[in-house]
């Protein structure tokens, strides 16, 4: 039994730390406590406590699915132990999350404010669900305990099914959309992980970690209590296992090679490499030894092999959380020890309880006896103050509080100065946006820039309502949106002609054959030219001719047209300024009037002889946005 | 040395403080779960509640209670701790430390104050170190650490009342505050582990007496039993208890 007392005293002992870190991180923030930055928010404790802590208890639904819908009793033996590991890694979870959350008590905002288009938020409700259902599956092995709450206890029995059937819903959920959260990122996520299935791959990996974690905790606990590990059992789970972890591979692999990202596996950056790894320990190397009956029901090999795959699959999780991830701003993320510390403690706090309850309750067939709590042994003598402890509960309660508060009193002492003089949690209240009236945008700092009617645009579009229309589409690699990414035909081709509406009896009311000869096919080329019905469309002089009916967008059209014919100009008259941009562009970096957007050129008193920008141009090819004006001498 | 004043100022008084808050919590939770299991065990399960409030109440001010048999004493005894209590808590400096370390304060004590607390408990500490071993009731009474506590606690205040009070050289000074610092955290080391502990147990220490001399029936076979005897050895009187449990087992027996 010594087994278990050493193992708690060091699980008390990382608690103790874990307090002490956990109190530092409270006061002081997360800033001055962990690795995290603003490029790199996701560190361990989402890789680690979150999306590997779900995945490890994923071994509740599905031997709760074996052994209540598929009726596999012979695996009831250990249905028990793995509802409640399931049960304190949902908790687990959660109070890592806590330590996560930049403002860990906002964490019931998800209850009630509501953004169905977040995978989040599917995550939040379904762990949510899940942990309600979890505990109502588990409450009945404690209440077996208590005569009063039979009735309930009943009561829930009879519930059991639907339970596991919403168990299993809940858990392919938030299982697979875990994976969904990281779609949004495909430029960060390294191309060996990003897949557009990695909801799938994150739901197969969880399968194979919930039989692994299963057969590893029935294994530990056996070794811990001295008590006779059901191997045939596990070498059935692992057996099962086995189809799993080659589905995994399968699905792996067939999806690099759908996606053609296969020439990725021969390169020799650190994150092949990693990639290898992780897929040889997580799936291949299992597959290869579970295949082989004799392994299979090895005890070592039933040590080994779990304990490798479990490690693989954490890697995986913590990898697709945040360690391959790219542009994250250069900087190499490492957890720092206080994180290490938090991760290690909320673990060592799940795996007390479980042994608390493993003690407590039936969850196994036999509870562990302690001999040390038989009446007829005689007490023993602490050594260094040579009194007795008293009985061992006495003497364990001791002993573990104590090794609790020198470790959290040493943590105290080796958290740095620096941890402990910071101003602690500075607030930063969202401030109102500025929103001016008018805001000189010039991206590239080159001086040369554009005029943006910032308070025209929210009248546009909607008041308030507008900000998030350009400020929150979280484009790639931007941090507000372009104007072309309303303005689309900013820069692109477009129909000057408008078919439709010549022919449309509330536009122009023509018949086909007012254009088109009968005999020819309807196309451009054979139809009447524009200038036999509008007589004003190319002006008297005019260097521009019309060849099609595309015009080029209206940024470059006036571009174009504009600094065209001021360059040729520019010549002929010796005014070599003539073409530059300051001389449209005036009104750098001062507040202009709201028309500032308008051309300008007096648009409305020309508008009779209005020319459109019919230029000579192919429409397959992108606009040439470098070479402006050139377009136009080309068409002459 | 200078860096070993540091060094005690920061990681070391961190880690002795936390021990002290820490392990004094530990030992009142302690303290109630054993009260609670003994309650639970005991077959006489009447705790004289009302009773024990005013008992504790009154040893918390003993001075009337000392009055009428060692008025002395408790005058000085309640000097010294009201002086003990309030120094290291108030002091202006030590406010001021707080102030700088973790960002919060609290009010101080003025210097006057603060310089006759210190001269009364250094002499009531040595008044009652002196009590202690000229008496011989308080000798046959005592361990090593009665003896020790009284002078130990001193020993700050001393060092602490030479550093702000007197006109010394920085090496000497040095000194005073290295002995200040690394006192005060030994004490603080050792207050959970010691019969200062007493600091956080004085509201159970009469509930725990009332509670825990209460003995299970046949308590004395159990102690026999334990020591490794047989039977009950001559120099042992064997104690007739009839409680009700036993009544109730010898019914039993006779009943079948």
């Amino acid at each position: 039994m010594n087994r278990i007392y050493t193992f708690k005293t060091i699980l008390w002992t990382i608690l103790g730390f874990g307090a002490a870190v956990g109190t530092a991180r409270f006061i002081y923030g997360l800033g001055v406590t962990t690795n995290l930055s603003d490029s790199v928010p996701w560190g361990l404790w989402i890789g680690f406590d979150v999306m590997g802590g779900v995945a490890l208890a994923a071994g509740g639904f599905i031997l709760t699915a074996t052994v209540y819908i598929f009726r596999l009793e012979k695996f009831h033996g250990i249905v028990r132990p793995a509802v409640l590991t399931a049960f304190l890694g949902y908790i687990a979870v959660a109070v890592g999350l806590l330590f996560d959350l930049g403002l860990p008590w906002n964490i019931w905002h998800m209850i009630i404010f509501w953004n169905p288009h977040s995978p989040l938020f599917e995550v939040g409700w379904c762990v949510m669900l899940y942990l309600t259902v979890l505990l109502l599956e588990f409450f009945p092995i404690p209440a077996e305990e208590f005569s009063k709450l039979n009735k309930l206890r009943n009561f829930l029995l009879k519930l059991r099914l639907p339970l596991v059937i919403a168990g299993i819903a809940l858990s392919t959920l938030h299982q697979s959309s875990l994976g969904s959260l990281f779609l949004i990122m495909p430029y960060n996520v390294h191309p060996l992980w990003y897949s557009p299935i990695l909801p799938v791959l994150f739901f197969i990996s969880a399968i194979t970690l919930g039989l692994m974690m299963v057969s590893f905790e029935s294994k530990f606990t056996s070794w811990l209590y001295r008590r006779e590990t059901e191997t045939d059992l596990l070498a059935k789970l692992c057996s099962a296992a086995r189809w799993v972890f080659l589905i995994y591979i399968i699905v792996r692999f067939g999806d690099l090679a759908f996606r053609g990202q296969l020439g990725h596996l021969g390169g020799g950056e650190w994150q092949v490499v990693m990639f290898w790894v992780e897929i040889a320990i997580t799936a291949l190397i299992p597959v290869i030894l579970l295949s082989i009956p004799k392994i299979r029901i090895a005890p070592v090999w039933q040590w080994i092999i779990p304990m490798m795959s479990i490690f693989g699959i954490v890697l995986n999780r913590i990898n697709v959380g945040g360690l391959v991830h790219i542009n994250r701003g250069n900087t190499l993320y490492l957890p720092s020890l206080t994180e290490i510390t938090i991760s290690a403690s909320v673990v060592a706090g799940a795996a007390l309880v479980f042994l608390y309850m493993v003690e407590r309750y039936k969850i196994w067939e036999k509870r562990p006896a302690d001999p040390n709590t038989d009446p007829t042994k005689i007490p023993e003598f602490d050594f260094a103050s040579r009194t007795s402890l008293g009985t061992p509960e006495v003497a364990l309660r001791t002993k573990y509080s104590l090794a609790f508060i020198l470790a959290a009193a040493v943590g105290f002492a080796l958290l740095s100065t620096e941890n402990l003089s910071s101003a602690g949690t500075e607030s930063s209240p969202a401030k109102e946006a500025r929103g001016w009236e008018t805001m000189w945008i010039d991206g590239d700092l080159d001086g040369e820039g554009t005029a943006f009617p910032h308070a025209k645009h929210i009248d546009n579009n909607g008041k308030e309502k507008s900000c998030v229309l350009c400020h929150h589409m979280n484009l790639p690699l931007d941090n507000s949106s372009q104007c072309s990414a309303c303005h689309r035909d900013m820069y692109l081709l477009s129909d000057a002609f408008g078919h439709d509406r010549h022919a449309s009896a509330s536009g122009a009311g023509l018949k086909c054959f007012d254009c088109h000869k009968k005999d020819l096919t309807k196309n451009a080329d054979t139809a009447k030219p524009c200038k036999d019905c509008h007589g004003d469309l190319v002006a008297e002089g005019s260097t521009i001719t019309v060849e099609n009916y595309r015009t080029i967008g209206y940024v470059e059209s006036m571009h174009r047209l504009c600094i065209g014919c001021h360059s040729q100009k520019a010549d002929s008259l010796e005014k070599p300024d003539l073409p530059r941009c300051a001389n449209c562009h005036k009104e750098k970096r001062t507040i202009i009037s709201p028309d500032a957007g308008v051309h300008p050129h007096q648009y409305g008193a020309e508008k009779d002889n209005v020319i459109f920008p019919i230029v000579s141009y192919n429409s397959e090819q992108p606009p040439d946005t470098t070479n402006t004006g050139s377009a136009v001498e080309n068409s002459r | 040395m200078q860096a070993w004043i540091e060094f005690g100022q920061g990681p070391l008084f961190r880690l002795c403080f936390v021990l002290m808050i820490l392990g004094l919590i530990r030992i009142f939770i302690l303290t109630i779960i054993g009260m609670v299991e003994a309650l639970n065990r005991n077959t006489d399960k009447i705790v004289p509640y009302r009773d024990l409030i005013q008992k504790t109440l009154m040893w918390l001010f003993p001075i009337k209670h000392l009055w009428t048999k060692r008025p002395f004493y408790g005058l000085i005894s309640v000097l010294f701790h009201v002086g003990l209590l309030i120094v290291p808590l108030f002091l202006a400096a030590h406010v001021l430390m707080w102030k700088n370390s973790v960002g919060f304060a609290w009010f101080s004590i003025p210097r006057g104050l603060a310089d006759w607390l210190t001269i009364i408990v250094i002499v009531t500490g040595i008044v009652l170190f002196l009590m202690r071993a000229s008496s011989k009731a308080g000798r046959a009474l005592s361990r090593k650490q009665d003896y020790i506590w009284p002078l130990l606690l001193v020993v700050p205040f001393i060092t602490g009342y030479i550093c702000s009070n007197s006109a010394i050289g920085p090496a000497a000074y040095q000194l005073m505050m290295m002995v200040h610092v690394y006192s005060a955290n030994l004490i603080m080391l050792m207050i959970p582990f010691t019969k200062i502990a007493h600091c956080i147990l004085v509201p159970l220490s009469q509930l725990v007496t009332a509670i825990s001399w209460k003995f299970p029936a046949g308590a004395g076979d159990m102690v026999i039993e334990t020591l490794g005897y047989k039977e009950y050895p001559t120099w042992v009187k064997k104690p007739r208890l009839e409680t009700p449990v036993e009544l109730k087992v010898k019914e039993e027996i006779n009943a079948e």
